[in-house]
């Protein structure tokens, strides 16, 4: 389990000097503002300062880079919160219930859920890195383009039955989503649905579109509005109320547990986890609790579950990376860059033989949880002002950072049209009640499933029977079969006994 | 519980509408599809998909069709959504000749405006400041340049 002699380097290597932790500071802080600022990703922040990587030493890079990691996946949730713009793809579902609790008034607190319930779900999923990063690669090597493509059903499928008023809406979202995701080149070398964009023969691009699905809808609607907070005595900053968020996080240990737990483990599957994973322990948080009808109206526990299984997906796809050496998406994708400037490639032997470094990697972040609720907690007043803002200037303000950074993200003018097209859409699905965060995932997903369906017909050779030697992917199967049918047939068997 | 009205109500209608086009915009695709190439690894899973989300839409169309005299939920009227999408539209489909800088001035002093400001230090104040310091910031932080009609468009 535990090498303690590698363990007792790495605290040598962490504790014997500070200097280790000068440049976490930095990289929480520019992680928190990136991951708040809607249209900049965490992804782009790591990129931008991963030149300076160059000038330090491989375990400090890891730190500076594993820092701005952390201080984004809560940074993301802020807007999510605030704004109903989940910073990343990854803060979908703190949004269904952090932004009803800011309407209500209860902005401070939802910060505080948020904040506690990531520093508490880092500490988990590292904790759960540092026992079982060997059996959560074995695991990972064993997950092919079969249980990836069943992965991403169950995804579509759960978010679909989840976040719409009707499930047949919320599938036919899920499902135009993943189709809209496969649009421009794929994998037989010929564009589909460009009808004549060259703009779109990479695809449609994703983030752009998923600013505009939830966020500038969402700024359409609230437009006539006054402020995000009607009522004016609710619209105050309260440090104590966002510590009180603290101890209504704790109140949840088991949404956190649970939420670290799906969080690691399918934050280790390549592309696809973080994605998922907050929307998989929302789902299993809500079908658990006792009073489901309070999810989406801005019930804390929703906002505990999605933030616990987002900041642990981050210890899953660093457990991919360093056993692996294979990205799980954007953000280790740099971290992966880090690793070539360093001359350092990630796998089997690297754990091996610099156990560590990977320890100190481990630990770190541990400091890092503790010295994000620091640095959180004198931030979040100054972001919570945003509701203090008289909604006709932060409509438009809202609106213009949009732009830029859609700009920023495909660098034409490619960005703000999608903006502008997906904002429309996403006001529609709104109005007639379809899936927005279906729709967005799909979205994501879409080219991601594409490719592994086609791997999986390769390598079956079309046969059916390749499934039945393929038990995760069974499993997945019957879970999501279980998640669209579970409590009906539960349901009839119920009433068939009680006859 | 929904009431009914005796009336088709118009949210209704235009809710199939809705369900009509995305029926129709996923069927295109598919065709379009095909036409580029009717190779498996072409079809494999845009066909699948497309059959099940028009089954689904013919479903969900079988199921709203009885509710079409009901009386849906009440809706945020759309004449207040559409002065806010077209300026936003002509926001964006204007940054290639106006560029940020003044696009970004102009969309915000137009929708202040029309959102009741009337304070014209604030207005051009809030718009001016705003509108400089995303675009300075922006355009130092991206590699490639943006298109401006005053300021530098790389720094």
């Amino acid at each position: 389990m535990i090498d303690f002699e590698s363990f007792q380097a790495a605290l040598g290597m962490l504790f014997s000097s500070a200097s280790p932790w000068l440049i976490v500071i930095p990289g929480i802080l520019i992680g928190l503002v990136f991951g708040a600022i809607p249209g900049l990703q965490i992804s782009m922040a790591m990129a931008i300062f991963l030149p300076m990587t160059l000038y330090m030493d491989f375990m400090q890079a890891m730190l500076f880079l594993t820092a701005i990691f952390t201080g984004g996946s809560f940074g993301g949730s802020i807007p999510a919160i605030l704004m109903n713009i989940p910073g990343t793809s990854s803060a979908i579902a703190t949004a269904f219930d952090g932004y009803p609790m800011a309407r209500q008034g209860r902005h401070n607190l939802a910060l505080g859920v948020a904040l506690s319930a990531s520093c508490i779900g880092v500490i988990v999923g590292y904790s759960i890195l540092l026992l079982l990063i060997n059996p959560i690669s074995e695991i990972v090597l064993r997950i092919g383009p079969a249980e990836m493509t069943v992965v991403i059903l169950w995804g579509i499928t759960l978010i679909g039955s989840l976040s719409s008023g009707s499930l047949l809406k919320g599938l036919i979202s899920g499902m135009a989503g993943l189709l809209v995701g496969t649009i421009g080149y794929g994998e037989a070398g010929v564009a589909r649905g460009t009808f004549g964009s060259a703009y779109l023969l990479d695809g449609v691009p994703v983030i752009p579109a998923m600013i505009g699905m939830f966020a500038a809808s969402e700024l359409f609607r609230l437009a006539k509005t006054d402020y995000l907070v009607e009522d004016s005595a609710a619209r105050k900053v309260s440090v104590r109320q966002i510590l009180s968020g603290f101890r209504i996080a704790s109140t949840y240990p088991w949404v956190v547990l649970r939420g670290s737990l799906i969080g690691v483990f399918i934050g280790s599957i390549p592309g696809v986890g973080s994605s998922i994973a907050n929307l998989l322990s929302y789902m299993v948080t809500k079908r658990n609790a006792e009073d489901p009808g309070s999810f989406g109206r801005g019930n804390p526990s929703g906002v505990v579950a999605s933030e616990a299984a987002n900041s642990t997906s981050e210890a899953g796809s660093m457990a991919t990376l360093l056993a692996l050496g294979i990205p799980g998406g954007g953000a280790t994708a740099v971290m992966l860059a880090a690793f070539a400037m360093h001359n350092i490639t990630g796998g089997p032997q690297f754990i091996r033989e610099e156990t560590d470094v990977v320890y100190a990697i481990i630990v770190a972040n541990f400091g890092q949880a503790f010295l994000l609720i620091g640095l959180g907690l004198l931030l979040i007043p100054l972001l919570a002002n945003v509701v203090k803002v008289p909604m006709s200037y932060l409509v438009p303000s809202v609106l213009a950072l949009a732009v830029f950074g859609s700009f920023g993200l495909t660098g034409d003018l490619s960005g703000p049209v999608t903006v502008l097209v997906f904002s429309v859409a996403g006001w529609v699905f709104k109005r007639y009640g379809y899936s927005v965060p279906a729709a967005v995932v799909g979205l994501l997903l879409g080219g991601m499933a594409e490719d592994s369906v086609i791997y999986s017909y390769q390598i079956s050779g079309g046969q059916w029977s390749y499934l039945l030697e393929r038990p995760m992917a069974l499993a997945i199967l019957v879970l999501l079969a279980m998640s669209l049918f579970g409590s009906r047939l539960l349901a009839m068997l119920t009433r068939r006994v009680r006859r | 519980m929904s009431r009914h009205s005796g009336l088709v109500n118009k949210h209704r209608i235009a809710d199939l509408l809705v369900l009509l086009v995305l029926a129709s915009l996923v069927g295109l695709y598919a065709i379009d599809a095909m036409r580029a190439s009717r190779s498996l690894y072409n079809l494999i899973f845009v066909l699948p998909v497309t059959g099940l989300v028009l089954l689904l839409c013919l479903a969900q169309f079988v199921a709203s069709v009885p509710k079409i005299r009901t009386v849906a939920e009440e809706q945020e009227p759309v004449a207040h959504v559409v002065p806010v999408v077209a300026l936003f539209a002509a926001y964006v489909l204007s940054l290639h000749w106006i560029g940020f800088d003044v696009g970004t001035l102009l969309f915000l002093a137009v929708f202040l405006w029309l959102h009741g400001e009337r304070r014209w230090p604030w207005l051009l104040g809030y718009s001016i400041g705003f509108a400089s310091l995303v675009s300075i910031f922006f355009s130092k932080m991206l590699p490639y340049p943006m298109p401006m009609l005053i300021l530098t468009s790389a720094y």
